[in-house]
């Protein structure tokens, strides 16, 4: 059980090298699931190595419970780590794998027998518990991996992209048992992924990293809602929101060739600052229709351009539409659309599910009506980011 | 058989046949030319130098078994054997040991001169030992080590370390960091991590140079010949040595003797050959 407390945390390489974690600051509550989700080179897993105490921490100050771990050694700071290869050791079984640490801290052999073979029925290890790494298959080694963190009993478990080595149908089941090993340990997880699912449904919160920097930090639905800027928008999703940089014209709405919509969640005050400026308007590619009825709503957003694919995944139809303006937009339609590449096609949107973002900075423009379909969603905890 | 189940056309299968007849040639004619050798002075060394000399390779009759015993108890032999193994086990020991420890470090920490140290090394396997053989001769004498097991062996460590640490080093530096992470979260120190981990993942490696090492300074002759006068002292290459006179050879005896110094090697070799083996394709095969 800990608290874990990220505090201005930065990392340097050499004086006056690149700065890779820059002013992190993050407090993962007891208990809580975080999930650190960027693409690659964000300084995601420098951040959780820093944690683990694998790498310096070139300022700020990581807290466990209160204690300063800055300058404890890794070994001391009772936290245990997956990692994306496994890291099992090659020349011991699996028992000897899920051992080792134990041995270490001078756990009595009956002590080391008992966890080591209630870890292994856990998780279903005990025929292979005789076994070498090499004789077993990806999921049997990443759970070997998962025993080994689970058998110390840490205070913190960090998850370097444990999956990642895993095939789609075995990636599924192991997110299922490590949900499932999270409830029934209540304890603190750091979890690094650049998988967006994994962060949506495995994460009590999220903490989206961009260039080295915490871009936002959230429970998953509330980022997904509310993204914090075009960065955010377009990396939690998929196909990633469709983004377009437009002026905003008249005050309360967008009106170009392409698209034309009335700006329903922002109130005049809001738009003031921007008025006669270029925007960022985002739309998820969910909330793309073709017809305008299907949208719903009485004034409907519109978007009209040239279909130059036509993506049928079986149980959904993605559209790809190049606009007038020459931006490119997908939309995720019912899987029985029929469109023709090269057709001229509207695509319709619910005014209440549009965002914006500032086209100088990227940050969102504070809306005070939520998004549609967050009611549908029923995400927790939405309004805490609504102004 | 073919994708259809049906066999291969005959044409194909005498193409195969013919294939695998000439390989097997090959292999027996190289086995004939490396172990004919080896046969023939094993015949050799039960027989007397007189009888050599009537019938070069006649087989031996009788055997002469004496051979082994006058080389091993009257000729001394059992004294350079016994020095040639203190000195060999000793700095194969010592070789393997910091070899070891030093390819450790090079490859898994960041240090200023890192690079350099290991230039250093390399650059040293590049020249040939004889060039450091009269410098050394002379170390060795002022610091009274000249005429000793110990300055040999310590002129052994010197000579074999680089190659050694060379070698280590890039099996080493394959073993992934993860493991190296794994074992500090784990609760280990770094000397605990290489005695731990290192050690017991790079045996393949170690067993190829330890082997490599052992019959090299196992037949090493010049530096002997050279640091080493007393008789009471000789390894083995220098004992087989003194049945050479200048116009007269026993040849029985080098024959038995030779027989007498490659039982280690050979001993070395059942013993390890499997180590020896991956450790020369590691990383060959994934």
């Amino acid at each position: 059980m800990a608290v874990v407390q990220l505090s201005k945390i930065c990392k340097r390489y050499g004086s006056g090298g690149p700065v890779v974690v820059d002013n992190v600051d993050v407090t993962v509550g007891d208990g809580e699931f975080m999930v650190l989700l960027g693409p690659s080179g964000c300084g995601k897993s420098t951040t959780l190595r820093m944690i683990a105490g694998l790498e310096t921490i070139s300022s700020g100050t990581l807290a466990i419970n209160g204690r300063t771990m800055n300058d404890v050694p890794a070994k001391d700071r009772d936290i245990a780590m997956v990692f994306q290869s496994y890291a099992l050791y090659p020349h011991m079984t699996v028992a000897e794998n899920l051992a080792f640490g134990l041995r270490r801290r001078r756990t009595p052999p009956a002590e080391v027998k008992r966890r080591v073979g209630e870890t292994a029925a856990i998780l279903g290890l005990v025929p292979y518990l005789d076994r070498k790494p090499q004789a077993l298959s990806g999921g049997q080694r990443q759970r070997v991996a998962l025993g080994r963190a689970m058998v110390r009993e840490p205070m913190v478990f960090l998850f370097d992209e444990p999956l990642s080595n895993l095939d789609a149908a075995l990636r599924v089941n192991t997110r299922n048992e490590l949900i499932k090993q999270h409830h029934r340990l209540a304890s603190t997880m750091i979890y690094v992924t650049h998988d967006q699912v994994e962060a949506m449904t495995m994460g009590t919160r999220i903490c989206v990293m961009n260039g080295g920097r915490v871009a936002q930090v959230g429970r998953p639905l509330d980022v997904y809602w509310n993204p914090a800027d075009t960065f955010v928008a377009r990396f939690l999703g998929s196909p990633p929101m469709n983004l377009f940089t437009v002026p905003l014209s008249g005050g309360d709405r967008i009106r170009t060739p392409a698209i034309e919509t009335p700006l329903a969640r922002w109130t005049p005050a809001a738009l003031a600052p921007f008025a006669g400026r270029e925007v960022v308007l985002g739309v998820r590619a969910e909330d793309l229709h073709l017809a305008a009825a299907s949208a719903g709503a009485a004034e409907t957003g519109r978007i009209r351009g040239r279909v130059f694919a036509v993506e049928p995944l079986g149980a959904e139809t993605l559209l790809a539409v190049e606009t007038e303006g020459g931006t490119e937009c997908t939309a995720r339609l019912p899987r029985d659309t029929r469109a023709d590449v090269g057709a001229v096609v509207d695509l319709f949107f619910r005014p209440d599910a549009a965002f914006l973002f500032d086209a100088r900075t990227t940050a969102a423009i504070p809306a005070h009506v939520i998004p549609a379909n967050t009611m549908v969603a029923g995400g927790p905890g939405r309004a805490g980011a609504m102004p | 058989m073919s994708a259809d189940g049906t066999l291969p056309p005959a044409a194909g299968r005498g193409g195969f046949l013919a294939s695998r007849t000439a390989l097997a040639v090959v292999i027996a004619a190289y086995t004939v030319y490396t172990l004919a050798p080896f046969l023939w002075l094993a015949t050799m060394s039960v027989r007397t130098t007189g009888e050599i000399s009537a019938d070069h390779y006649a087989w031996p009759r009788p055997f002469h078994w004496e051979q082994f015993r006058i080389a091993w108890v009257d000729s001394d032999f059992a004294t350079y054997f016994w020095n040639s193994t203190v000195v060999v086990v000793a700095a194969v020991a010592v070789v393997t040991l910091v070899g070891a420890a030093a390819a450790h470090a090079l490859a898994r920490y960041r240090f200023r001169g890192n690079r350099i140290i290991y230039g250093v090394l390399f650059s040293s396997i590049i020249f040939p030992p004889q060039i450091t053989l009269i410098s050394l001769y002379q170390i060795l004498v002022d610091y009274g080590l000249y005429n000793s097991l110990l300055g040999l062996t310590l002129v052994y460590v010197s000579l074999q370390l680089p190659l050694t640490v060379y070698l280590l080093e890039g099996f080493f530096a394959r073993i992934p960091q993860d493991l190296f992470d794994a074992a500090k979260m784990d609760g280990y120190g770094d000397i605990e991590i290489f005695r731990r981990i290192v050690l017991p993942i790079g045996m393949p490696a170690i067993a190829t140079t330890l082997i490599l090492n052992f019959i090299q300074l196992w037949n090493e002759f010049l530096f002997a010949v050279v640091l080493i006068t007393d008789p009471d002292k000789r390894t083995l290459p220098i004992g087989i040595r003194a049945f050479m006179g200048d116009h007269f050879q026993d040849i029985g005896m080098i024959a038995a003797g030779v027989m007498i110094s490659v039982v280690p090697v050979i001993l070395a070799y059942v013993f390890f050959s499997e180590k020896l083996i991956r450790g020369m394709t590691a990383g060959a095969v994934k």
